[in-house]
């Protein structure tokens, strides 16, 4: 069989029917033969099934009939007819671990795990992926991670996302999977790197947004973008990244993308933070999760300990503890000591 | 841990039919490699093979014993060269390099003479144990033997979890590596393990001596040639490997090539035969074989004194600093310094301790009791599973390589921690450790040119660090990160004090001194050895600067050059 045969006979699961999950099922539903969609809610599984659409995370996008949300992840990973080929894992990085443990039995270890996730565990600083390869009985598993603001892939606008693996079966699959003519996919075996930079980006999109609200001008973000980058390069590279990944979709191209829209989680923070709203009322009101908020404080104490330079990490970090607002936070980056670039 | 007495018949298994599956062997090794081989054109493989063999045979001493191989070597690569200059009409070029091959693979394959294994498992223990007993002069004559070899040699860890898994599939032994002494070593403790014939794969060094050569080649082991470099021989040796594990031939390399320079664990293993567990696997399945899984089960071997540990630590250092070039060639296997090995084991009574470790699969996976893959929150792998790649059980090789990488990781995780850390080990760590805390600016290459008086160090502060290290060495054992011998764990008690056990022990075998306490006071005179034996404890985040590294410790260097 060919590749292409292959896999649109393929069957896909999505474990996480979030905004994100909900769009990468409707995704994968043009390049394969069916996609369950696994909601953690019994009702919310109805509901999608009943009205063809996630009301409570994507309202008004139709989904595709192949999408099928079940509520029982033995139904999410196999039916009669066989099992499922590709896992697209969308859930919270505070969940994966607990989610994994739970579902481990229901693999059979010749699926492909490609996961969408952009956070890291808290202490411990693992990222999905090796929580994943920790808990699953499954080798072969990558991370899809771009400038994916989910409601304009929804609606059909044009986007780019990159999978990374150490497995070109998996590099495979999610470009055959995922693929559309909207909705292009590269390749990378950085698997570090591109988890790394959409985990540490929405720090950045946290320091955006608050910069934004307070009306700070366009060279203000320009600043914290570039110099945020340089921070994401040395933290990155610390730990065994590549640096041109940082400057490809999952770096440079998911900064730009969320540090300047309404539409990501983490600017909306940084954003009502600054406008003097409580930390614990955002996250209270905010309906999503903004992974940003607990992989700013992970880092910036990570950093500090191994003496990484990441002073823009810091100064958001310091302003989601309420150690300092956006004016003081910003005036002690500024009046650090005259350096070099690069 | 019990060691059964050694069974006195061979016992059955496709080793011992080895002269009827040879010649299948060896065919199929000519023929994958062929097949391996045929996207480049045979000429050009050819004419580099040719280089290169060319430039090893004029830079090879040989003796007595391996003359008869390099002319072979000389003949079959001028019958090629003759044959490369005339037009590709006349003479075909594919027929020269499958001779090419099939002369690498009959070099490679042993033989099995099960009436020389029967007479080299009945005398040889017989002699060695002679020779231990004689080291201790009450025994000296042959029939009043008690101790035997086995009462100094400890082998511990997983030992009936090897038996069991030898019924259920094939063994791919995985020692490390630190002297040529360790192939003796391990064909006594095959026998005394009762675990019957495993094919080794033997570096050529071995085949220098006479007898060993005589015992090897009938014993079913195959060579190793690390001087050969060029692409047909590295491809015939592995196709080898994956031919005899395939056939289920319980097998033994060294997974990290040669001995380990520095002395300590090895942190990069060879993938290219390792790979060959995993490919070995695959093929067995595909074809539907009975017992086609292989068991990867490493085993650490804890020396007190190592032979050639002086020349090691030189290359070592040569070839990691660059700033000087020695020559040194000790890589022959000389009987008297080997014997000189033993008796000191014996009178020194210094045990050897050796460590099976827990068996893996082809993937790094620990494997149950009855050689089932165990994954992670109970789950049990389907080794089939993980091979299927689009629905279809197959061999991939982007995909093989990134497992047999993990599975070398796994290896180098659980050599770590099948380690087991000797008194001498750790006098010597704890000695170089707290005279580096004296100078802690210096490289590691000035810190080895420290004069005597400035290598010298207070008795008191030495066993006064000394134990912190041991507390923090108890730590780690805690925590399963290594093992530590008896003596360790005892520490300080009225009969036993571990410094001076230690200490006497590390001097052994070397006419310097590698630790002296004279009086109030303690020095070395040899620095560059003493590195040798505390590098056994390096890759564990005990050394002075490990602290300030990131990520991966094992044979990782620190900021000054120290392995880390």
């Amino acid at each position: 069989m060919t590749e292409k045969d292959f896999w649109l006979n393929s069957r896909v699961a999505v474990v996480g029917a979030g905004t994100w999950g909900t769009v990468l099922a409707q995704l994968a539903s043009q390049n394969c033969r069916e996609v369950r969609l696994w909601a953690r809610d019994e009702a919310q599984a109805r509901q999608i099934n009943a009205t063809r659409s996630n009301d409570k995370y994507l309202k008004g996008i139709s989904l595709s009939p192949k999408v099928l949300a079940v509520h029982e992840i033995e139904r999410a990973m196999a039916s009669s007819e066989g099992g499922v080929e590709l896992v697209i894992w969308a859930l919270p990085s505070s969940v994966a671990r607990d989610q994994a443990r739970a579902f481990a039995p229901y693999f059979t270890g010749s699926e492909v795990v490609i996961h969408a996730t952009k956070g890291i565990e808290p202490v411990s600083l693992k990222r999905v992926s090796e929580i994943l390869a920790e808990e699953l009985p499954v080798p072969r598993i990558g991370v899809i991670s771009g400038p994916n603001l989910a409601l304009e892939v929804a609606k059909g606008e044009p986007a780019a996302s990159v999978v990374a693996s150490e497995f070109d079966d998996v590099i495979e699959a999610g470009q055959a999977i995922l693929s559309t003519p909207k909705f292009r996919v590269y390749s990378s075996h950085d698997v570090i790197g591109v988890e790394w930079a959409g985990t540490l980006k929405n720090i950045l999109a946290i320091g955006a947004g608050a910069l934004d609200a307070l009306g700070m001008g366009w060279n203000a973000r320009a600043m914290l973008i570039t110099r945020g980058l340089a921070e994401m390069v040395r933290f990155g590279t610390a730990l065994g990244a590549e640096t041109q990944t940082f400057l490809g979709l999952a770096g440079m191209g998911d900064l730009m993308a969320t540090c300047g829209s309404p539409l990501s989680r983490n600017y909306r923070v940084g954003a009502r933070l600054a406008r003097g709203e409580a930390l614990s009322t955002i996250l209270d009101t905010l309906g999503a999760t903004a992974e940003g908020v607990a992989t700013t404080r992970t880092v910036s104490q990570f950093a500090r300990e191994r003496g990484i330079l990441m002073p823009i990490s810091e100064g958001v970090n310091s302003l989601l503890s309420g150690g300092a607002n956006v004016h003081e936070a910003m005036e002690a980056l500024m009046k650090r000591p005259q350096i070099s670039e690069f | 841990m019990t060691i059964q007495d050694p069974p006195s018949s061979v016992p059955s298994g496709p080793l011992q039919r080895f002269s009827e599956i040879r010649p299948r062997v060896l065919d199929s090794v000519v023929e994958r490699t062929l097949v391996d081989l045929s996207s480049s054109t045979p000429d050009q493989l050819l004419g580099e093979a040719l280089y290169l063999e060319r430039l090893r045979l004029r830079q090879t001493r040989t003796n007595l014993w391996t003359r008869g191989r390099s002319q072979k070597d000389r003949k079959l690569w001028g019958e090629i060269q003759g044959g490369l200059v005339r037009p590709a009409g006349r003479v075909d070029r594919k027929q020269l390099l499958e001779k090419a091959i099939r002369h690498f693979a009959e070099e490679i394959g042993g033989e099995f003479k099960p009436e020389v294994y029967r007479f080299a498992t009945s005398a040889l223990p017989y002699f060695f144990n002679w020779m231990f007993n004689a080291a201790s002069l009450n025994h000296f004559m042959p029939w009043k033997q008690k101790d035997l070899l086995h009462s100094q040699l400890n082998i511990v860890g997983e030992i009936d979890h090897l038996r069991r898994l030898q019924q259920k599939g094939t063994i791919l032994l995985v020692p490390t590596h630190q002297s040529n002494i360790d192939s003796v070593m391990i064909g006594y403790i095959i026998y005394q393990l009762g675990l019957g014939p495993f094919s080794y794969g033997a570096g050529l060094n071995l085949f220098q001596n006479p007898l060993l050569s005589f015992l090897m080649s009938n014993l079913g082991a195959y060579t190793v040639d690390r001087r050969k470099t060029n692409g047909i021989y590295k491809l015939a040796l592995k196709n080898y490997s994956t031919a005899i594990l395939k056939e289920g031939v319980h097998s033994i390399f060294f997974p990290g090539g040669g001995r380990a320079r520095s002395g300590a664990i090895e942190s990069k293993l060879k993938l290219g035969l390792l790979g060959t567990a995993l490919d070995a696997q695959t093929e067995g399945l595909i074809e539907g074989r009975e017992r086609s899984s292989v068991y990867v089960v490493p085993m650490v071997m804890s020396y007190h004194y190592v032979l050639e540990a002086g020349s090691l630590i030189e290359e070592y250092l040569a070839e990691s600093g660059k700033h000087r070039y020695l020559s040194i060639d000790d890589d022959t296997f000389d009987p008297l310094r080997v014997g000189k090995f033993f008796w000191k084991i014996f009178s020194a009574h210094s045990k050897v301790t050796v460590r099976v470790g827990k068996a893996l699969d082809v993937f790094g996976n620990l494997v149950d009791e009855d050689g089932r893959s165990m994954g992670p929150n109970g789950t049990t792998i389907d080794p089939k599973r993980w091979l299927t790649t689009r629905g279809e059980l197959c061999k991939n090789s982007q995909r093989d390589r990134e497992y047999t990488e993990r599975l070398g990781e796994r290896i180098v995780e659980r050599f770590h921690a099948d380690n087991t850390i000797l008194s001498s080990h750790l006098v010597a760590f704890s000695y170089f450790e707290t005279l580096r805390s004296q100078y802690p600016d210096l490289d590691l290459y000035r810190f080895l040119r420290l004069t005597p008086e400035q290598r010298t160090l207070p008795r008191e502060k030495f066993m006064m660090r000394a134990e912190k290290h041991r507390e923090a060495l108890l730590k780690k054992s805690g925590e399963g990160a290594l093992h530590i011998c008896p003596e360790i764990t005892g520490g300080v008690t009225l009969e036993k004090d571990w410094v001076s056990e230690g200490v006497r022990q590390l001097g052994q075998l070397h006419d310097a001194a590698v630790i002296r306490i004279q009086g109030d006071e303690v020095t070395t005179d040899d620095l560059s050895l003493l590195y040798y034996y505390r590098n056994r404890l390096a890759g564990y985040g005990l050394s002075l600067r490990a602290g300030e590294l990131k990520g991966q410790l094992k044979g990782a260097h620190d900021r000054k050059g120290f392995l880390a």
